[in-house]
């Protein structure tokens, strides 16, 4: 099918804050062009096991709406695609340059069958479930993905032609070339969402030396249905874990690191994953090591309180150092401020490392003769938080979700709907003349 | 034309790109890559070959590290090779090799 070359909205980035933003567009009218780096839409959120407080089904609010983004008539969908150049001409008036990246897999063909996965011989690193077990060089991202088709790693690729002889619907095709498209837009919205703090920051918590240190967003795939595993196991040896420690703040308020602000969804994450893993784990100990617990928004104490009042161990104290004992148990080293600040040490056959939520603004750089601004650590600037919380110090250019700075995912989604609503009322303005 | 008699056409693409890039054999690191694991594959098997095992029983028997077996052991899951079929008292899991590829 031929792709036009003209969108009002051009949406960078279709996690849950760009995908509401194009849905609250595409039923407004708006002709949108959403943009995702990988092989599926869906960011972070399709890769959750529940949200906190109602611990709803993250999968089951998210999937719908990929789905709808999917097949909206006013939605054009560009995945494995990235946007590498913006030059604004004038208001309303955006030139982009997208890389669309050959997946040597025929869209239109592909069943999302998997017999390519089946066949191909060569095992990597599933980055989709954060390296717990491996996918083959021919994959389809994850269970739910949208859209649910292959995918060839052509870095891990032996071109032995084994998915192109098995496949049913002879989707396979080595003869897609990395393609540049150019299309002329009236706004932008970014959506990038956020990097998580990498832990190996940190060495004194262990993650990478101990093998049954993981991080709370590796957890939270332990916890959903598209789990990696069969169960919540430890991946030193697949045993079921008894006593769990989760350390707060990991990359967070830390100026050590470079960052010094609250990633605002670690406690309560945290405090949800202790509520499912009793659910998952009835006879599992759960202990959080924290400085201080941060349930500010509505029904947070509440679900805090509850966590606390179902037997989850709540140790205010900080962290010193995590050890390996010869077992593979995780020896936790701390400083009990409810104790007078007395050393101690307990021993967990997991540890969860709550990693904090990192700004992914290099998208910034793909802007030619516009400046973005950043914040002070390196958040796009909301350069009118109060009253106009999607404006950047670009006029036609919009923030939407955690590009602006972590937040949980009904802020996100608040923050989505905002970024479409003043990207129309600009429009409206500048494209089509219908100022109030 | 027809869905079928495009892909007809699209037959042996795969030798179309290795001429293009000249491709004559994977780099050397994918081939070892490729090596171990097929020799991971053939000592796992060859362990579950007596019946449903933990991890640790499938490492000691193989000589392999626990955390190594149990990432391949999960990928197998993945594409429905392995099952897991009981917990034992421990909390370890046996798993028993279902087939395919």
């Amino acid at each position: 099918m031929k792709q036009a070359n003209e969108y009002d909205v051009l949406i960078i980035g279709a996690g849950i804050a760009g995908i509401e933003a194009a849905l609250t567009l595409g039923d407004a009218g708006y002709r949108v062009l959403l943009v995702e780096k990988e092989g599926s839409i869906g960011g972070k959120m399709a890769l959750l096991s529940k949200t906190f407080p109602t611990l709803d089904c993250a999968s089951c609010i998210a999937t719908p709406k990929m789905a709808a983004a999917a097949h909206h008539p006013n939605i054009t969908l560009l995945t494995y695609s990235e946007v590498q150049e913006v030059v604004k001409n004038g208001e309303a008036d955006f030139s982009v340059k997208i890389l669309k990246k050959p997946r040597y897999v025929d869209l239109d063909a592909c069943t999302g069958c998997g017999i390519c996965e089946t066949v191909c011989p060569v095992i990597v690193s599933d980055e989709f479930q954060y390296d717990m077990r491996g996918r083959k060089a021919a994959y389809i991202p994850f269970d739910i993905a949208v859209p649910k088709k292959a995918i060839i790693d052509l870095d891990n690729c032996i071109l032995c032609g084994s998915c192109e002889r098995e496949c049913p619907a002879s989707a396979i095709d080595f003869t897609q070339e990395p393609e540049t498209l150019e299309v002329k837009v009236g706004a932008i919205i970014i959506a990038t969402g956020f990097k998580l703090f990498s832990p190996t920051l940190r060495p004194e918590f262990g993650y990478g030396r101990c093998k049954n240190v993981i991080t709370a967003m590796q957890m939270d795939r332990l916890l959903a249905p598209t789990r990696p595993y069969n169960s919540v196991l430890r991946p030193l040896d697949g045993k079921e874990p008894m006593r769990i420690a989760y350390i707060l703040c990991v990359g967070s308020r830390d100026r050590k690191v470079g960052n010094p602000y609250c990633s605002q969804i670690c406690c309560m994450y945290s405090i949800k994953q202790a509520q499912l893993i009793m659910g998952a784990l009835p006879l599992a100990d759960v202990a959080i090591f924290y400085i201080d617990i941060r349930a500010f928004g509505k029904g947070f104490e509440e679900f805090f309180n509850q966590t606390q009042a179902m037997g989850t161990m709540f140790i205010k104290g900080r962290v010193i150092v995590v050890e390996e004992d010869k077992e593979g148990n995780v020896v936790v080293k701390y400083e009990d401020m409810d104790d007078g600040g007395r050393l101690k040490e307990d021993t967990f056959d997991l540890v969860v490392l709550a990693v904090g939520a990192m700004p992914n603004s290099d998208i910034t750089k793909v802007f030619k003769n516009v400046k973005i601004e950043l914040d002070e650590v390196g958040w796009i600037k909301q350069v009118d938080p109060n009253n106009n919380p999607a404006t950047t110090s670009v006029p036609g250019i919009f923030v939407a979700g955690c590009a602006a700075g972590p937040k949980d995912i009904p802020d996100s989604i608040v923050e989505a709907d905002a970024a479409a609503a003043q990207c129309m009322a600009y429009l409206n303005e500048h494209k089509y003349g219908r100022k109030r | 034309m027809s869905g079928k008699e495009v892909s007809r056409e699209k037959r042996n693409t795969f030798l179309y790109l290795r001429e293009k890039i000249g491709f004559k054999a994977p780099p050397k690191e994918l081939q070892e890559r490729l090596k171990e694991q097929n020799e991971i594959k053939k000592k796992i098997l060859e362990a579950l070959k007596t019946g449903p095992k933990t991890v640790p029983e499938i490492a000691k028997e193989t000589g392999i590290d626990t955390y190594t077996i149990f990432w391949y052991l999960m990928t197998y899951l993945r594409y429905k090779q392995i099952e897991p079929v009981e917990k034992t008292d421990e909390g370890y899991w046996k798993y028993k090799w279902v087939g395919g590829r």
